[in-house]
């Protein structure tokens, strides 16, 4: 049963990374110097009750060892503290945060995607000629910008075309659902193309590659001798090999943008997780920081694990 | 015709591998990629150094109004403090040189301890080292540098730390692959029975096959410490006191310098982060298909269609 | 594949999309009711909701649009003029002061607003001046109590006669009993930590309906209002990020004002839009711990040190540099756009490099190594904390530093956030021990009474953000408050404002103008040195209007 065996180790080392991760949060934020740091009972403007709630569900007054089993046992229950910023639950915040970047990442992937897609195949195609050598530039090219001054050369270009800013226009009192949705799309595509402009150079690289392969293949030779279009090849070899690739670069990738689209959410204002992190750490809300922190990491050990599995379930060729 | 499997300048596998210390030199001489990028980045690291003396203005001084439209005089116009923007950019990118550099010292030297020790050593101390790396792969990394910004305070020193502490690992894993197959080298085996120390052998058998291999990592991931870097600035977690590239362009974007019209003040500087970024890339990755062709063998896998390590831009904060 | 199909499907519909929104034009929520909606755009922020816990100006500004208060400003800024206290007298010495209120007011909820609402504000104020009520402790000093005999008349009753009553009522929002009385528990610390969230129980010309902290907050036309109902259905004030998002957004005509322009927009918007500047209220300072009992650095201390660095700041290069010609040079913590209280024969120090060494060398701290001058074994270097959401600190610190090398002083910045900034000024523990230098700004009143009581001794771990405790200076403090001949106050004023010159607790830099900026489509904005969405007056957004 080899199959299942690998199965149960990707996720028992995805577990025990998850487990490291906890551990480590803890004692980043609470060995590191300072009582405000290490003092999460101490909201602003908190009633006693609540500080007094806080210090018991965080044992706040015992030793480390015993604050780190509390620490474990209210992570189990999702209990990740009150911010000190608005006083709500942390998991709550987080949450929020979390639904408004998904869709922004989500369709930034998309753009990456598709337009990785199409500069791969043009290179590999046009293999040796003058396009290849635009498309590959191109892509390493934009994948070398930073992605803030990206996001602010879009801002440049469109500024007054396409909002630059925040996440829906605030000043529609009880839009129709279709005022509502075009206003969503019109705030979500500057982010987006950010994104997908910078990362769709790895896509060109891999779909390059992969179709390389393929089309160096002896059956894709016959493919071309019995007459078959090459638009046809394409569609039924090339890019089918390219596609498990693909969806682990997706998985894996996923796991480090929602981490990380700090940057462009910062350009372009928009309330998501990257936000919220950056928010916590100017206002210095340590639980939220914590949080936010720890749900970054987890993301990204699952998303590492559903590469794994892909990558297990779609090349029958795996080496170990 | 079938497609021609083999790239110009690309190591067959089936060669025996001589002597590598040439490789490096002749990789950059050979393949154009990798001889634009080499010549750039000297172009602009020379800039820098000699910025002191090259500079036309002072770095400190106002000459002209403030977001000054570039001018024969000005040719890149002038910042929001009104200084002059070519100025600033020569000694901005040695700030960036410098934080790039030193953090990627930091990362090379963990990483290369790490992967030489897991690969000659091998059995456990391998399996424990490779879970550290792991672990440290899965760290989110502009996140912690904000946190760690955060809690010890935003200085020049803290950030190449931060910098340095998060980038080892493809060093690491890179450099113990390639251990990991000298080890098994008959010369190796020989020396040890031979009685040679650990310490000997590391030192003068498997360090300098591995050098090449370090170095080509190392420019890749002085890369991704520029961009580290530009990324904290933006955020204004950077040294207040130092102006960077990234700094740059944070100051620009605080003051409104693109509604104001003020371009200039924004796209020099991420254009020459792009610029180091793209030649690093290319420069580095050249070197890798050189020296590990491995990474480009018919594996429909994603690993190893990674042409940049993971950790280099798929891993970083977007 | 399946997958390529996804792909097809997701390009399909976001064509559809983008090209149906394309095809529209410019969206961005136009308000074509004959009222409106004047949405404002902001760079600072609402802190909270809560006026017992709200350090911001604007959340002041909030409070001004949807509670009542007894006094307001009238459109010149200059005269007190009726809000909810139609008229007033005093009798007794003038320790007793009897206003008369509206008849007939009701709060948002229905209930009615009365006298009664006021008395018991002030009392609640009274009785939590230590714990809950801190914040709006120097408003009610020397307030003995509150009576309501009956629902139209409000009759406060002073210790000694003060001479700042109404300047002080102009700063009091009035609360309502009923949803605020069961938040005075442990003895009155739930005062802070109601959220008070919208929409608000309030009573003034627009109601909070909507808030969401950092992004946006919405008011709408409050028809029950007591006094002049405004013209304009609704107003927003929009939070920015960063000032180019801000300017965009202007430009793009998404908002269709900017209640503070930043200076290097000002030129770029003149073309399409009305831009208005007057002389502000707001001053950047340059702040030296003056704490008499700190251990660490006590050559800052010294007024003849404190002098010289006064000399070493370059004011006109701060005014060109960092605020393009927008500001003046500072002089008081009193600014001049209050007009009578600025005491007009304190002039800036002069920019003499020359003369700041000579100070510094009578005083007898001499050159060392590299330049940097010793004091009491130690080298002359200080950090100066720098809190991150006042922007122009950045570039005032860089024309700071190498002039005060110049003049052997180093110096180094250590930006935080503004919390982190106060804990580190006012660390350990509001005893105001540890820092040094700072650079902070202050958004004064007309009324000069708030800034002067910033550097009394109460003011530790409250306002305070300079450590200075003076005895004598809080006793001239007490005597302005109870004096109610108004030039007699006026020169007492006048008189701690040059104390306070000469022991320099702030060195003064620039005095900003506020600058703002309006779509051609909207008039009847009110100037006020705080800008037009200010803390001064409610005629301002009530006369606001599309034309």
């Amino acid at each position: 049963m080899r199959g299942a065996d690998y199965v149960i180790k990707r996720i028992a080392f995805a577990l025990l990374t998850v487990f490291i991760a906890v551990t480590i949060n803890f004692a980043l934020f609470r060995l590191a110097p300072g009582t405000a740091v290490t003092n999460l009972a101490r909201v602003p403007h908190a009633t006693p009750e609540t500080r007094l709630a806080l210090k018991r569900e965080f044992g706040l007054d015992k030793s480390k060892l015993d604050q780190y089993f509390i620490y474990l046992k209210q992570l189990s229950r999702g209990n990740l503290g009150i911010s000190f910023e608005n006083s709500q639950p942390v998991r709550d915040n987080l949450k929020t945060a979390l639904i408004n970047t998904i869709p922004m990442v989500l369709l930034g992937t998309l753009f990456a995607i598709v337009i990785g897609t199409i500069t791969g195949v043009l290179a590999a195609w046009r293999r040796g000629t003058a396009a290849e050598g635009a498309s590959v530039t191109t892509a390493l090219a934009f994948y070398s910008m930073p992605t803030h001054w990206l996001g602010l050369m879009l801002v440049i270009l469109f500024a007054g075309t396409l909002p630059t800013g925040g996440m829906t226009n605030d000043f529609l009192i009880n839009p129709s659902f279709w005022q509502h949705f075009k206003d969503l799309v019109a705030h979500i595509t500057l982010p987006a193309l950010t994104l997908g402009l910078v990362l769709f150079g790895e896509y060109t690289l891999i779909v390059r590659s992969a179709m390389l392969e393929t089309l160096s293949e002896d059956y894709i030779l016959t493919a071309r001798a019995k007459g078959l279009r090459p638009a046809a090849i394409l569609r039924m070899h090339a890019l089918r090999n390219a596609m498990l690739p693909i969806a682990t670069l997706i998985a894996l990738s996923l796991g480090y943008i929602v981490a990380g689209a700090i940057l462009v959410e910062t350009v372009f204002s928009w309330p998501g997780i990257g936000r919220a992190v950056y928010d916590a750490v100017l206002a210095r809300d340590y639980p939220m920081l914590q949080g936010a922190f720890l749900v970054l990491t987890v993301s990204v050990v699952f998303f590492n694990l559903v590469a794994d599995l892909l990558y297990f379930k779609l090349d029958p060729r795996i080496t170990e | 015709m079938s497609v021609a499997v083999r790239e110009p300048g690309a190591v067959i596998e089936s060669e025996p591998i001589r002597s590598r210390r040439g490789i490096v030199w002749e990789t950059i001489r050979r393949r154009p990629s990798a001889a634009i990028g080499s010549a750039i980045l000297l172009v602009i690291v020379l800039g820098a150094l000699l910025a002191p003396w090259l500079a036309p203005y002072d770095l400190h001084k106002q000459v002209g109004p403030v977001f000054g439209h570039p001018s024969w005089s000005h040719p890149l116009g002038l910042d929001d403090g009104g200084i002059d923007m070519v100025t600033l950019l020569m000694w901005g990118a040695r700030v960036s040189l410098v934080v790039g550099f030193a953090a990627t010292f930091v990362s090379m030297v963990i990483g290369g301890t790490i992967g030489v020790a897991a690969g000659y050593f091998g059995g456990k101390t391998d399996t424990t080292l490779m879970r550290i790396t792991d672990y440290f792969l899965v760290i989110p990394d502009v996140p912690l540098m904000i946190v760690v910004a955060a809690i010890w305070g935003p200085s020049l020193f803290h950030i190449i730390i931060v910098i340095g502490i998060l980038l080892w690992t493809s060093t690491a894993r890179v450099i113990r692959a390639q251990v990991k197959s000298v080890r098994e080298r008959v010369y190796v085996k020989r020396a040890r029975s031979l009685g040679a120390s650990h310490t000997r052998i590391v030192f003068r058998h498997v360090l300098p096959q591995v050098a090449p291999l370090l170095i080509a990592n190392t420019v890749l991931t002085i890369a991704v410490a520029i961009f580290d870097e530009t990324a904290l600035a933006f955020l204004g977690l950077g040294d207040p006191s130092r102006i960077s590239l990234g700094k740059m362009i944070e100051n620009a974007f605080q003051r409104a310098a693109i509604s104001t019209g003020a371009w200039y003040a924004i796209v020099p500087p991420g254009l020459l982060v792009a610029v180091i970024i793209l030649s690093c890339s290319l420069v580095g990755g050249a070197l890798e298909d050189a020296l590990n062709p491995r990474l480009r063998v018919a594996h429909l896998s994603a690993r190893s269609f990674r042409l940049r390590p993971l950790v280099g831009r798929g891993g970083e904060a977007v | 594949m399946r997958k390529r199909w996804l792909v097809a499907l997701g390009i399909g519909v976001l064509t559809v999309a983008l090209g149906a929104y394309a095809a529209s034009g410019k969206s961005s929520g136009k308000s074509s009711q004959s009222g409106g909606t004047f949405r404002i755009g902001t760079s600072s922020r609402i802190d909270s909701l809560n006026p017992y816990v709200a350090f911001n100006q604007d959340a002041y500004s909030t409070f001004e649009y949807i509670y009542p208060l007894l006094i307001q400003y009238d459109k010149a800024n200059s005269k007190f003029v009726a809000d909810f206290a139609t008229s007033w007298k005093t009798s007794n010495g003038g320790k007793t002061w009897t206003f008369k209120t509206r008849k007939g007011a009701k709060w948002t909820d229905g209930k009615p607003l009365t006298a009664r609402d006021a008395a018991w504000s002030i009392n609640t104020d009274i009785k939590y001046a230590a714990t809950g009520a801190a914040n709006a402790a120097g408003l009610i000093a020397h307030i003995k109590n509150a009576k309501a005999p009956n629902a139209t008349t409000l009759v406060v009753n002073y210790a000694a006669p003060a001479g700042n009553v109404l300047g002080q009522f102009q700063q009091f929002a009035i609360l309502p009993e009923h949803i605020w009385a069961k938040h005075t528990g442990h003895k009155g610390a739930d005062l802070k930590t109601f959220a008070n969230s919208a929409p608000v129980v309030g009573a003034g010309p627009f109601k909070l309906t909507k808030f969401k902290k950092d992004e946006i907050a919405l008011f709408q036309r409050n028809n029950s209002f007591y006094g002049e109902k405004p013209k304009a259905d609704a107003f927003g004030l929009r939070m920015f990020s960063n000032s180019d998002a801000l300017v965009s957004a202007l430009k793009a005509h998404e908002i269709d004002a900017i209640e503070d322009v930043p200076a290097t927009a000002i030129k770029t918007l003149r073309s399409g839009f009305n831009v208005r500047s007057v002389p502000g209220v707001d001053q950047t300072d340059f702040i030296i711990n003056s704490n008499p009992k700190k251990s660490k650095h006590r050559e800052l201390l010294n007024l003849k040190v404190k002098e010289a660095l006064a000399h070493a700041i370059d004011r006109e290069q701060i005014v060109k540099v960092v605020f393009l010609g927008t500001a003046k040079p500072a002089s008081s913590i009193v600014p001049p756009a209050t007009g009578k209280w600025f005491n007009k024969n304190l002039k800036p120090e002069t920019f003499d490099l020359a003369l700041a060494n000579k100070l510094l060398d009578q005083a007898g701290f001499k050159k060392g190594p590299g330049g940097i001058r010793v004091a009491g074994g130690h080298k002359m270097s200080y950090q100066v904390i720098t809190p991150t959401d006042v922007p122009s600190t950045n570039r005032t610190f860089q024309i700071l530093q190498p002039d005060f090398k110049k003049i052997g002083i180093q110096l180094s910045q250590r930006a935080l956030d503004s919390t982190a900034a106060f804990e580190a000024i006012s660390g350990p523990n509001n005893k105001y021990l540890n820092f040094d230098l700072a650079m902070w700004d202050w958004v004064a009143l007309i009324d000069p009474d708030f800034m002067l009581s910033v550097v009394t001794c109460a003011q530790y771990g409250g306002w305070s953000d300079s450590g200075y405790c003076d005895p004598r200076y809080d006793r001239m403090y007490s005597q302005q408050q109870l004096t109610p001949n108004q030039d007699k106050r006026r020169a007492l004023v006048w008189k701690m404002q040059a104390y306070l010159y000469n022991k320099r607790p702030y060195i003064w830099l620039a005095a900003q103008d506020h600058v703002w900026a309006v779509a051609k489509n909207w008039g009847g904005l009110v100037a006020s040195p705080q800008g037009p969405f200010n803390s001064i007056s409610k005629l301002s957004l009530t006369s606001v209007h599309q034309q």
